[in-house]
Protein backbone atom coordinates (compact mmCIF):
# COMPACT_ATOMS: atom_id res chain seq x y z
CA UNK A 1 0.00 0.00 0.00
CA UNK A 2 0.81 3.12 -1.05
CA UNK A 3 2.06 6.10 1.88
CA UNK A 4 3.26 9.33 -0.52
CA UNK A 5 1.97 9.24 -3.89
CA UNK A 6 3.38 11.93 -5.73
CA UNK A 7 2.01 12.82 -9.64
CA UNK A 8 3.44 15.40 -11.33
CA UNK A 9 4.65 17.71 -8.60
CA UNK A 10 5.94 20.90 -9.74
CA UNK A 11 6.79 24.37 -8.24
CA UNK A 12 8.03 27.36 -9.95
CA UNK A 13 9.91 30.40 -8.57
CA UNK A 14 9.17 33.17 -11.13
CA UNK A 15 11.17 32.19 -14.41
CA UNK A 16 12.97 28.92 -12.43
CA UNK A 17 11.42 25.69 -11.95
CA UNK A 18 12.59 23.99 -8.92
CA UNK A 19 10.66 20.93 -9.10
CA UNK A 20 9.56 19.79 -12.70
CA UNK A 21 6.40 17.20 -12.61
CA UNK A 22 8.04 14.66 -10.41
CA UNK A 23 6.00 11.25 -10.26
CA UNK A 24 6.79 8.63 -7.42
CA UNK A 25 5.20 6.11 -4.99
CA UNK A 26 6.52 5.31 -1.48
CA UNK A 27 5.03 2.41 0.11
CA UNK A 28 4.32 2.32 4.12
CA UNK A 29 7.13 1.60 5.84
CA UNK A 30 9.98 2.01 3.38
CA UNK A 31 12.50 3.88 3.14
CA UNK A 32 12.90 5.92 0.11
CA UNK A 33 16.18 7.79 -0.85
CA UNK A 34 15.94 10.80 -2.69
CA UNK A 35 19.75 11.56 -4.27
CA UNK A 36 20.64 15.12 -6.46
CA UNK A 37 23.14 17.48 -6.27
CA UNK A 38 22.61 20.99 -4.68
CA UNK A 39 19.77 22.84 -5.95
CA UNK A 40 18.37 19.35 -7.48
CA UNK A 41 15.03 20.42 -6.00
CA UNK A 42 15.16 17.60 -2.95
CA UNK A 43 14.59 20.67 -0.30
CA UNK A 44 11.25 21.89 -2.28
CA UNK A 45 9.95 18.66 -3.06
CA UNK A 46 10.20 17.69 1.04
CA UNK A 47 8.46 21.54 1.57
CA UNK A 48 5.82 20.70 -0.37
CA UNK A 49 5.15 17.14 0.75
CA UNK A 50 5.43 18.66 4.10
CA UNK A 51 2.96 21.73 3.23
CA UNK A 52 5.10 24.40 4.06
CA UNK A 53 5.07 25.56 0.52
CA UNK A 54 2.14 24.58 -2.26
CA UNK A 55 3.02 23.25 -5.83
CA UNK A 56 2.52 25.03 -8.76
CA UNK A 57 1.62 22.15 -10.44
CA UNK A 58 0.69 18.43 -9.87
CA UNK A 59 -0.92 16.68 -6.35
CA UNK A 60 0.56 14.52 -3.67
CA UNK A 61 -1.60 11.95 -1.65
CA UNK A 62 0.11 11.20 2.10
CA UNK A 63 -1.43 8.69 4.29
CA UNK A 64 -4.40 9.36 1.74
CA UNK A 65 -4.65 12.97 2.32
CA UNK A 66 -4.25 15.67 0.10
CA UNK A 67 -1.10 18.11 0.44
CA UNK A 68 -2.89 20.90 -0.76
CA UNK A 69 -6.68 20.45 0.82
CA UNK A 70 -5.90 18.36 4.10
CA UNK A 71 -2.48 20.36 4.99
CA UNK A 72 -3.34 20.55 8.83
CA UNK A 73 -3.93 16.73 8.42
CA UNK A 74 -0.44 16.07 7.26
CA UNK A 75 1.67 18.19 9.44
CA UNK A 76 0.06 16.19 12.44
CA UNK A 77 1.27 13.07 10.68
CA UNK A 78 4.08 14.10 9.38
CA UNK A 79 7.42 14.52 11.18
CA UNK A 80 10.11 16.68 9.30
CA UNK A 81 14.06 17.36 10.15
CA UNK A 82 14.61 20.14 8.08
CA UNK A 83 17.90 21.28 5.98
CA UNK A 84 18.43 24.04 9.25
CA UNK A 85 17.95 22.40 12.52
CA UNK A 86 15.51 25.63 13.28
CA UNK A 87 15.91 24.97 16.95
CA UNK A 88 15.45 27.73 19.58
CA UNK A 89 19.14 28.85 20.49
CA UNK A 90 18.10 30.73 23.78
CA UNK A 91 15.83 27.68 25.15
CA UNK A 92 16.35 25.02 26.69
CA UNK A 93 16.94 21.25 25.38
CA UNK A 94 13.93 20.44 27.17
CA UNK A 95 11.80 23.61 26.31
CA UNK A 96 12.37 22.90 22.94
CA UNK A 97 11.45 19.57 22.96
CA UNK A 98 8.13 20.33 25.00
CA UNK A 99 7.21 22.99 22.74
CA UNK A 100 7.39 21.20 19.27
CA UNK A 101 5.50 18.30 21.90
CA UNK A 102 2.49 20.52 22.30
CA UNK A 103 2.41 22.15 18.95
CA UNK A 104 1.66 19.15 17.21
CA UNK A 105 -0.71 18.04 19.82
CA UNK A 106 0.61 15.92 22.35
CA UNK A 107 -1.54 17.49 25.31
CA UNK A 108 -1.22 15.26 27.78
CA UNK A 109 1.22 16.06 30.20
CA UNK A 110 2.51 12.71 31.62
CA UNK A 111 2.26 11.01 28.06
CA UNK A 112 4.79 14.45 26.96
CA UNK A 113 7.35 14.28 29.46
CA UNK A 114 7.63 10.14 29.06
CA UNK A 115 8.06 10.99 25.26
CA UNK A 116 10.26 13.82 25.71
CA UNK A 117 12.28 11.52 28.31
CA UNK A 118 12.56 8.76 25.98
CA UNK A 119 14.09 10.43 23.05
CA UNK A 120 16.39 12.42 25.06
CA UNK A 121 17.59 9.56 26.82
CA UNK A 122 17.83 7.57 23.24
CA UNK A 123 20.06 10.63 21.84
CA UNK A 124 22.14 10.97 25.28
CA UNK A 125 20.76 14.56 25.49
CA UNK A 126 19.00 13.70 28.85
CA UNK A 127 22.04 15.31 30.78
CA UNK A 128 22.05 18.36 29.01
CA UNK A 129 17.89 18.95 29.16
CA UNK A 130 18.27 22.68 31.24
CA UNK A 131 20.81 23.54 28.65
CA UNK A 132 20.42 26.35 26.22
CA UNK A 133 20.53 24.51 22.75
CA UNK A 134 22.70 27.23 21.42
CA UNK A 135 25.11 26.02 24.32
CA UNK A 136 25.53 22.61 22.42
CA UNK A 137 28.07 21.28 19.58
CA UNK A 138 26.18 20.83 16.25
CA UNK A 139 26.30 17.07 16.31
CA UNK A 140 24.17 17.44 19.66
CA UNK A 141 21.51 20.00 17.87
CA UNK A 142 21.44 17.50 15.07
CA UNK A 143 20.15 14.96 16.83
CA UNK A 144 17.76 16.89 19.09
CA UNK A 145 16.42 18.25 16.13
CA UNK A 146 15.84 14.54 15.12
CA UNK A 147 14.52 14.13 18.22
CA UNK A 148 12.26 16.76 17.50
CA UNK A 149 11.19 15.02 14.26
CA UNK A 150 9.76 12.16 16.29
CA UNK A 151 8.19 13.41 19.13
CA UNK A 152 5.10 13.06 17.99
CA UNK A 153 5.34 9.39 17.00
CA UNK A 154 4.83 10.87 13.05
CA UNK A 155 4.10 7.87 10.34
CA UNK A 156 5.90 9.51 8.32
CA UNK A 157 8.90 11.11 8.37
CA UNK A 158 11.16 13.56 6.17
CA UNK A 159 14.15 13.24 6.94
CA UNK A 160 16.52 16.13 4.80
CA UNK A 161 20.50 15.52 5.65
CA UNK A 162 19.98 13.33 9.23
CA UNK A 163 23.50 12.38 9.34
CA UNK A 164 25.24 15.56 8.35
CA UNK A 165 28.08 17.14 11.27
CA UNK A 166 27.63 13.59 13.32
CA UNK A 167 30.34 11.89 14.14
CA UNK A 168 30.71 8.25 12.68
CA UNK A 169 28.94 6.33 16.29
CA UNK A 170 25.83 9.02 16.24
CA UNK A 171 25.76 8.41 12.11
CA UNK A 172 25.09 4.70 12.78
CA UNK A 173 23.12 5.23 15.66
CA UNK A 174 20.66 7.26 13.66
CA UNK A 175 20.95 4.78 10.61
CA UNK A 176 20.28 2.14 12.64
CA UNK A 177 16.71 3.92 14.25
CA UNK A 178 15.30 4.98 10.82
CA UNK A 179 15.94 1.28 9.70
CA UNK A 180 14.08 0.47 13.06
CA UNK A 181 11.26 2.72 12.62
CA UNK A 182 10.75 1.42 9.29
CA UNK A 183 10.58 -1.90 10.05
CA UNK A 184 9.51 -2.28 13.63
CA UNK A 185 6.89 0.93 13.56
CA UNK A 186 6.11 1.06 9.56
CA UNK A 187 7.10 3.92 9.56
CA UNK A 188 7.11 5.74 6.05
CA UNK A 189 10.66 7.50 5.19
CA UNK A 190 11.64 10.00 2.56
CA UNK A 191 15.24 10.71 3.08
CA UNK A 192 17.33 13.33 1.36
CA UNK A 193 20.78 13.04 1.36
CA UNK A 194 24.30 13.46 -0.45
CA UNK A 195 25.74 10.51 1.58
CA UNK A 196 25.22 8.09 -0.77
CA UNK A 197 26.62 5.29 1.90
CA UNK A 198 23.42 6.33 3.81
CA UNK A 199 21.43 5.75 0.85
CA UNK A 200 22.98 2.62 0.11
CA UNK A 201 22.60 1.02 3.15
CA UNK A 202 19.37 2.21 4.75
CA UNK A 203 17.25 2.59 1.17
CA UNK A 204 15.32 -0.02 -0.17
CA UNK A 205 14.90 2.13 -3.07
CA UNK A 206 16.43 5.15 -4.05
CA UNK A 207 15.38 8.18 -6.90
CA UNK A 208 18.24 10.91 -8.39
CA UNK A 209 16.57 13.95 -9.06
CA UNK A 210 18.62 16.83 -10.79
CA UNK A 211 17.11 20.36 -12.11
CA UNK A 212 14.02 19.27 -10.23
CA UNK A 213 13.49 16.10 -12.37
CA UNK A 214 13.22 12.29 -11.95
CA UNK A 215 16.24 10.68 -13.54
CA UNK A 216 15.65 7.26 -12.99
CA UNK A 217 14.31 5.54 -10.00
CA UNK A 218 14.94 1.56 -8.31
CA UNK A 219 17.21 -0.05 -6.32
CA UNK A 220 20.74 1.24 -5.64
CA UNK A 221 21.93 -1.96 -6.83
CA UNK A 222 19.85 -1.70 -9.89
CA UNK A 223 21.01 1.55 -10.25
CA UNK A 224 24.56 0.85 -10.20
CA UNK A 225 24.21 -1.87 -12.82
CA UNK A 226 21.73 -0.02 -14.88
CA UNK A 227 23.57 3.33 -14.81
CA UNK A 228 27.36 2.37 -14.06
CA UNK A 229 27.48 -0.37 -16.15
CA UNK A 230 27.94 -4.14 -15.63
CA UNK A 231 29.77 -5.75 -12.77
CA UNK A 232 33.43 -6.79 -13.71
CA UNK A 233 36.05 -9.20 -12.55
CA UNK A 234 39.19 -7.88 -11.44
CA UNK A 235 42.28 -10.05 -11.06
CA UNK A 236 45.48 -9.05 -9.54
CA UNK A 237 48.73 -10.66 -10.79
CA UNK A 238 52.31 -11.02 -9.63
CA UNK A 239 53.63 -9.73 -12.90
CA UNK A 240 51.63 -8.95 -16.06
CA UNK A 241 53.17 -11.10 -19.31
CA UNK A 242 51.54 -10.21 -22.69
CA UNK A 243 51.18 -14.75 -23.04
CA UNK A 244 49.18 -13.93 -19.40
CA UNK A 245 46.79 -11.31 -20.88
CA UNK A 246 46.14 -13.31 -24.44
CA UNK A 247 45.13 -16.25 -22.17
CA UNK A 248 42.64 -14.17 -20.79
CA UNK A 249 41.30 -12.76 -23.86
CA UNK A 250 41.32 -16.15 -25.22
CA UNK A 251 38.82 -17.61 -22.48
CA UNK A 252 35.53 -18.09 -23.31
CA UNK A 253 32.66 -15.46 -22.93
CA UNK A 254 35.57 -13.06 -22.10
CA UNK A 255 33.87 -9.59 -24.06
CA UNK A 256 36.59 -7.23 -23.20
CA UNK A 257 40.27 -7.24 -20.75
CA UNK A 258 41.16 -3.84 -19.20
CA UNK A 259 44.95 -4.10 -18.52
CA UNK A 260 45.87 -1.74 -15.82
CA UNK A 261 49.83 -2.25 -16.25
CA UNK A 262 50.32 0.33 -12.83
CA UNK A 263 48.77 -2.29 -10.59
CA UNK A 264 49.29 -5.38 -12.13
CA UNK A 265 45.73 -6.06 -12.59
CA UNK A 266 43.16 -7.09 -15.50
CA UNK A 267 39.67 -6.01 -15.63
CA UNK A 268 37.05 -8.57 -17.34
CA UNK A 269 34.51 -8.03 -18.74
CA UNK A 270 31.79 -11.02 -19.50
CA UNK A 271 27.89 -12.29 -19.21
CA UNK A 272 27.75 -14.74 -15.99
CA UNK A 273 30.66 -13.77 -13.96
CA UNK A 274 29.77 -16.25 -10.91
CA UNK A 275 30.10 -19.40 -13.66
CA UNK A 276 32.73 -18.49 -15.46
CA UNK A 277 35.47 -17.14 -13.25
CA UNK A 278 37.33 -20.42 -12.36
CA UNK A 279 37.50 -21.34 -16.11
CA UNK A 280 39.27 -17.98 -16.22
CA UNK A 281 41.49 -18.14 -13.57
CA UNK A 282 42.19 -22.11 -14.63
CA UNK A 283 43.00 -20.47 -18.36
CA UNK A 284 45.55 -18.28 -16.29
CA UNK A 285 46.87 -20.61 -14.26
CA UNK A 286 47.81 -22.70 -17.42
CA UNK A 287 49.35 -19.67 -19.09
CA UNK A 288 51.82 -19.22 -15.84
CA UNK A 289 50.05 -16.02 -14.38
CA UNK A 290 51.04 -15.78 -10.61
CA UNK A 291 47.77 -14.65 -9.24
CA UNK A 292 47.35 -12.89 -6.02
CA UNK A 293 43.89 -11.65 -6.39
CA UNK A 294 40.61 -12.00 -7.71
CA UNK A 295 37.42 -9.99 -7.05
CA UNK A 296 34.37 -9.02 -8.91
CA UNK A 297 33.24 -5.74 -8.47
CA UNK A 298 30.11 -4.55 -8.25
CA UNK A 299 29.16 -0.44 -9.64
CA UNK A 300 28.01 1.51 -6.38
CA UNK A 301 25.30 3.86 -6.22
CA UNK A 302 27.87 6.52 -5.98
CA UNK A 303 29.18 5.00 -9.77
CA UNK A 304 25.66 5.50 -10.92
CA UNK A 305 24.77 9.03 -9.19
CA UNK A 306 28.31 10.53 -10.67
CA UNK A 307 27.65 9.16 -14.04
CA UNK A 308 23.97 10.44 -14.37
CA UNK A 309 25.24 13.19 -12.85
CA UNK A 310 28.11 13.99 -14.64
CA UNK A 311 26.99 12.77 -18.58
CA UNK A 312 22.91 11.92 -17.98
CA UNK A 313 21.25 9.10 -18.18
CA UNK A 314 22.43 5.96 -20.21
CA UNK B 1 -8.62 29.87 16.14
CA UNK B 2 -7.46 27.65 19.13
CA UNK B 3 -6.50 29.75 22.04
CA UNK B 4 -4.51 27.51 23.82
CA UNK B 5 -2.45 27.56 20.32
CA UNK B 6 -1.78 31.23 20.33
CA UNK B 7 -0.65 30.78 23.90
CA UNK B 8 1.86 28.56 23.12
CA UNK B 9 3.46 30.27 20.65
CA UNK B 10 3.35 33.82 23.08
CA UNK B 11 4.76 31.66 26.09
CA UNK B 12 7.40 30.40 23.32
CA UNK B 13 8.80 33.81 21.91
CA UNK B 14 8.22 35.47 25.71
CA UNK B 15 10.69 32.76 26.91
CA UNK B 16 12.89 33.50 24.37
CA UNK B 17 12.66 37.45 24.37
CA UNK B 18 13.28 37.54 28.03
CA UNK B 19 16.58 35.81 27.79
CA UNK B 20 17.72 38.51 24.72
CA UNK B 21 18.98 41.00 26.85
CA UNK B 22 19.80 42.99 23.74
CA UNK B 23 16.30 43.46 23.34
CA UNK B 24 15.04 43.77 26.68
CA UNK B 25 17.77 46.37 27.83
CA UNK B 26 16.92 49.38 25.56
CA UNK B 27 12.95 48.60 25.66
CA UNK B 28 12.98 48.38 29.17
CA UNK B 29 15.70 51.03 30.48
CA UNK B 30 14.96 53.65 27.68
CA UNK B 31 11.19 54.24 28.95
CA UNK B 32 12.26 54.19 32.57
CA UNK B 33 15.12 56.93 32.35
CA UNK B 34 12.35 58.96 30.21
CA UNK B 35 9.79 58.73 32.57
CA UNK B 36 12.22 59.35 35.71
CA UNK B 37 14.23 61.97 33.90
CA UNK B 38 11.28 64.35 32.45
CA UNK B 39 9.70 65.41 36.00
CA UNK B 40 13.41 66.51 36.92
CA UNK B 41 13.45 68.46 33.67
CA UNK B 42 9.84 69.98 34.62
CA UNK B 43 10.82 70.87 37.94
CA UNK B 44 14.31 72.60 36.41
CA UNK B 45 12.22 74.52 33.87
CA UNK B 46 9.50 75.45 36.10
CA UNK B 47 12.65 77.47 38.34
CA UNK B 48 13.50 79.25 35.02
CA UNK B 49 10.02 80.42 33.30
CA UNK B 50 10.40 83.46 34.76
CA UNK B 51 13.79 84.32 34.24
CA UNK B 52 14.18 87.15 31.94
CA UNK B 53 15.00 85.76 28.03
CA UNK B 54 13.11 82.58 28.43
CA UNK B 55 12.00 80.42 25.69
CA UNK B 56 8.88 79.46 27.81
CA UNK B 57 7.51 82.56 27.14
CA UNK B 58 6.34 82.57 24.18
CA UNK B 59 3.87 79.68 25.55
CA UNK B 60 1.59 83.07 27.16
CA UNK B 61 0.36 82.85 24.03
CA UNK B 62 -0.90 79.06 23.53
CA UNK B 63 -2.26 79.33 27.02
CA UNK B 64 -4.55 82.48 25.61
CA UNK B 65 -5.64 80.19 22.69
CA UNK B 66 -6.40 77.54 24.94
CA UNK B 67 -9.94 75.71 23.92
CA UNK B 68 -12.47 76.56 25.99
CA UNK B 69 -12.21 73.20 28.16
CA UNK B 70 -8.59 73.08 28.31
CA UNK B 71 -8.05 76.98 29.18
CA UNK B 72 -10.60 76.04 32.24
CA UNK B 73 -7.95 73.56 34.01
CA UNK B 74 -5.55 76.06 34.11
CA UNK B 75 -8.15 79.00 35.97
CA UNK B 76 -6.75 80.50 38.66
CA UNK B 77 -3.17 79.06 38.38
CA UNK B 78 -0.18 81.24 38.39
CA UNK B 79 1.76 81.59 34.45
CA UNK B 80 4.49 78.80 35.77
CA UNK B 81 1.55 76.72 37.13
CA UNK B 82 -0.07 76.94 33.83
CA UNK B 83 3.15 76.59 31.55
CA UNK B 84 4.21 73.49 33.56
CA UNK B 85 0.81 71.59 33.51
CA UNK B 86 0.25 72.17 29.70
CA UNK B 87 3.56 70.66 29.33
CA UNK B 88 3.43 67.77 31.99
CA UNK B 89 -0.15 66.87 30.89
CA UNK B 90 -0.13 67.61 27.07
CA UNK B 91 3.44 68.03 25.01
CA UNK B 92 4.97 65.18 27.35
CA UNK B 93 2.12 62.75 26.46
CA UNK B 94 3.01 62.52 22.66
CA UNK B 95 6.71 61.37 23.89
CA UNK B 96 5.12 58.29 25.82
CA UNK B 97 3.16 57.71 22.05
CA UNK B 98 6.32 56.75 20.99
CA UNK B 99 6.94 53.89 23.99
CA UNK B 100 4.38 51.92 22.33
CA UNK B 101 5.85 52.08 18.72
CA UNK B 102 9.31 51.67 20.26
CA UNK B 103 8.87 48.74 21.89
CA UNK B 104 6.49 46.65 19.47
CA UNK B 105 8.20 47.25 16.63
CA UNK B 106 11.53 45.82 18.57
CA UNK B 107 9.95 42.86 19.45
CA UNK B 108 7.89 42.38 16.81
CA UNK B 109 11.18 42.44 14.06
CA UNK B 110 12.51 39.88 16.56
CA UNK B 111 9.54 37.94 16.67
CA UNK B 112 8.89 37.71 12.95
CA UNK B 113 11.58 38.63 11.15
CA UNK B 114 14.17 37.28 13.55
CA UNK B 115 12.70 33.65 13.42
CA UNK B 116 13.28 34.10 9.59
CA UNK B 117 16.86 35.46 9.94
CA UNK B 118 17.91 32.86 12.36
CA UNK B 119 16.40 30.17 10.26
CA UNK B 120 14.23 29.13 13.01
CA UNK B 121 11.28 29.45 11.02
CA UNK B 122 10.47 26.57 9.09
CA UNK B 123 10.02 23.78 12.06
CA UNK B 124 7.38 25.95 13.40
CA UNK B 125 5.48 26.19 10.09
CA UNK B 126 6.21 22.55 10.00
CA UNK B 127 3.68 22.15 12.83
CA UNK B 128 -0.11 21.60 12.78
CA UNK B 129 -0.64 25.00 13.84
CA UNK B 130 -2.83 27.71 11.51
CA UNK B 131 -1.54 30.59 9.72
CA UNK B 132 -3.64 32.62 11.99
CA UNK B 133 -2.66 31.09 15.35
CA UNK B 134 0.91 31.60 14.77
CA UNK B 135 0.13 34.96 13.42
CA UNK B 136 -1.78 35.69 17.14
CA UNK B 137 0.69 34.40 19.06
CA UNK B 138 3.14 36.36 18.02
CA UNK B 139 1.23 39.36 17.86
CA UNK B 140 0.83 39.47 21.45
CA UNK B 141 4.18 38.94 22.30
CA UNK B 142 4.92 42.18 21.10
CA UNK B 143 1.39 43.98 22.00
CA UNK B 144 1.62 42.73 26.14
CA UNK B 145 5.43 43.98 26.49
CA UNK B 146 4.97 47.25 24.66
CA UNK B 147 1.84 48.43 26.42
CA UNK B 148 2.86 47.46 30.44
CA UNK B 149 6.43 49.07 29.62
CA UNK B 150 4.03 51.65 28.48
CA UNK B 151 1.82 51.82 31.43
CA UNK B 152 4.58 51.17 33.75
CA UNK B 153 6.47 54.17 32.41
CA UNK B 154 3.50 56.45 32.41
CA UNK B 155 2.31 55.10 36.32
CA UNK B 156 6.47 55.78 37.11
CA UNK B 157 5.97 59.54 35.48
CA UNK B 158 2.68 60.35 36.86
CA UNK B 159 3.99 59.02 40.84
CA UNK B 160 7.44 60.85 39.94
CA UNK B 161 5.67 64.47 38.70
CA UNK B 162 3.12 64.55 41.37
CA UNK B 163 6.16 64.28 43.88
CA UNK B 164 8.76 66.43 42.35
CA UNK B 165 5.94 69.29 41.65
CA UNK B 166 4.15 69.00 44.54
CA UNK B 167 6.06 72.14 45.50
CA UNK B 168 4.79 74.23 42.65
CA UNK B 169 1.41 73.21 42.69
CA UNK B 170 0.77 73.66 46.42
CA UNK B 171 0.51 70.21 47.30
CA UNK B 172 -1.77 69.25 44.23
CA UNK B 173 -1.28 66.26 42.35
CA UNK B 174 -1.44 66.64 38.46
CA UNK B 175 -1.94 62.57 37.91
CA UNK B 176 -4.33 60.38 37.81
CA UNK B 177 -5.14 62.60 35.05
CA UNK B 178 -8.12 61.75 32.52
CA UNK B 179 -5.98 62.48 29.45
CA UNK B 180 -3.16 60.46 30.90
CA UNK B 181 -5.67 57.13 31.71
CA UNK B 182 -7.09 57.86 27.79
CA UNK B 183 -2.81 57.79 26.49
CA UNK B 184 -2.29 55.21 28.71
CA UNK B 185 -4.80 52.89 28.54
CA UNK B 186 -6.70 53.39 24.95
CA UNK B 187 -4.29 55.71 22.67
CA UNK B 188 -1.02 53.66 23.06
CA UNK B 189 -2.77 49.97 23.36
CA UNK B 190 -4.23 51.21 19.58
CA UNK B 191 -0.68 52.12 18.51
CA UNK B 192 1.08 49.59 19.66
CA UNK B 193 -1.50 47.53 17.15
CA UNK B 194 -0.67 49.37 13.90
CA UNK B 195 3.08 49.58 15.26
CA UNK B 196 2.97 45.67 15.55
CA UNK B 197 1.14 45.36 12.22
CA UNK B 198 2.78 47.89 10.25
CA UNK B 199 5.77 45.90 11.36
CA UNK B 200 4.52 42.27 10.96
CA UNK B 201 3.86 43.48 7.21
CA UNK B 202 7.62 45.07 6.82
CA UNK B 203 9.23 41.95 8.17
CA UNK B 204 7.93 39.69 5.80
CA UNK B 205 8.83 41.52 3.13
CA UNK B 206 12.67 41.61 4.62
CA UNK B 207 15.14 39.14 5.74
CA UNK B 208 16.58 40.31 8.92
CA UNK B 209 15.16 41.91 11.99
CA UNK B 210 17.46 45.17 11.64
CA UNK B 211 16.00 45.65 8.51
CA UNK B 212 12.51 45.39 9.53
CA UNK B 213 13.33 47.50 12.89
CA UNK B 214 14.84 50.42 11.02
CA UNK B 215 11.97 50.88 8.22
CA UNK B 216 9.38 50.52 11.44
CA UNK B 217 11.02 53.76 12.90
CA UNK B 218 9.27 55.78 10.18
CA UNK B 219 6.40 55.02 12.58
CA UNK B 220 7.56 58.19 14.40
CA UNK B 221 7.07 60.79 12.07
CA UNK B 222 3.67 60.88 13.06
CA UNK B 223 4.01 61.45 16.80
CA UNK B 224 7.00 63.48 16.28
CA UNK B 225 4.29 65.76 13.98
CA UNK B 226 1.92 65.61 17.05
CA UNK B 227 4.34 67.22 19.10
CA UNK B 228 5.07 70.33 16.68
CA UNK B 229 1.53 71.13 16.47
CA UNK B 230 0.76 71.02 19.86
CA UNK B 231 3.73 73.04 20.71
CA UNK B 232 3.11 75.40 17.79
CA UNK B 233 0.05 75.53 19.46
CA UNK B 234 -2.37 74.91 16.53
CA UNK B 235 -4.16 72.22 18.15
CA UNK B 236 -3.83 70.15 21.57
CA UNK B 237 -4.31 66.71 22.60
CA UNK B 238 -7.79 67.34 24.26
CA UNK B 239 -10.30 64.22 25.37
CA UNK B 240 -12.34 64.90 22.50
CA UNK B 241 -9.24 64.26 19.76
CA UNK B 242 -7.67 61.68 21.87
CA UNK B 243 -11.12 59.78 21.68
CA UNK B 244 -11.44 60.57 17.69
CA UNK B 245 -7.68 59.02 17.51
CA UNK B 246 -8.30 55.96 19.36
CA UNK B 247 -11.09 55.30 17.13
CA UNK B 248 -9.17 56.26 13.96
CA UNK B 249 -6.50 53.81 15.52
CA UNK B 250 -8.65 51.07 16.35
CA UNK B 251 -9.88 51.11 12.61
CA UNK B 252 -6.26 51.29 11.26
CA UNK B 253 -5.97 47.87 13.47
CA UNK B 254 -8.03 46.80 12.02
CA UNK B 255 -7.44 46.80 8.47
CA UNK B 256 -3.43 45.88 9.68
CA UNK B 257 -4.27 43.31 11.30
CA UNK B 258 -6.63 41.79 8.58
CA UNK B 259 -3.66 42.60 6.29
CA UNK B 260 -1.22 40.60 8.61
CA UNK B 261 -3.45 37.88 8.69
CA UNK B 262 -3.64 37.73 4.91
CA UNK B 263 -0.23 38.63 4.42
CA UNK B 264 1.36 35.53 6.50
CA UNK B 265 1.29 32.52 4.13
CA UNK B 266 3.66 29.82 4.70
CA UNK B 267 3.98 29.46 1.25
CA UNK B 268 4.93 33.43 0.82
CA UNK B 269 7.50 32.99 4.40
CA UNK B 270 9.49 30.66 3.15
CA UNK B 271 8.70 30.41 -1.00
CA UNK B 272 11.17 33.79 -0.05
CA UNK B 273 14.15 31.94 1.67
CA UNK B 274 14.09 29.35 -1.23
Amino acid sequence: MSSITVDGLTRRFGDLIAVDHLSFDVKEGEIFGMLGPNGAGKTTTIRMLACLISPSEGSAIIEGHDIVSDSIKIRQIVGILTETQSLYERLTVYENMAFFSEAYGVSNTDHRRERIGELLEFFDLWERRGHPVGTLSRGMKQKLAMARALVHNPSVLFLDEPTVGLDPEASRMIRDLIQKLSQHQKCTVLLCTHRLEDAERLCSRVMIVNRGRNMITGTPQELGERIAGRRTLEITLRELSESVIEAVRASRHVEAVDVNNLESKLLVTADDLDSITPEIVKDLVSAGGLITGVNITRPSLEDAYLSLIREGPT
Amino acid sequence: MRIDKVLLVFRKDWAELRRNWQVVLPIVLLPLMISMSLPMILNSLSNSITMPGSALGTFEIIIRNLPYQTRREVEGMTYPQATIYMISIYLIAPVFLTIPILTSSVIASDSFAGEKERRTIEALLATPMSDAELFMGKVLVAFVPSVTITAGSSIVYSIATDLILSGLFNGRLLFPNPIWILVTFGLAPAIAIASIGLTVMISLRVKGFREAQQLSAFLMIPIMLLTFVQVSGVMILGSVIMLGSIVLFLMIDAILLYHGVEAFKRDEILSKLA
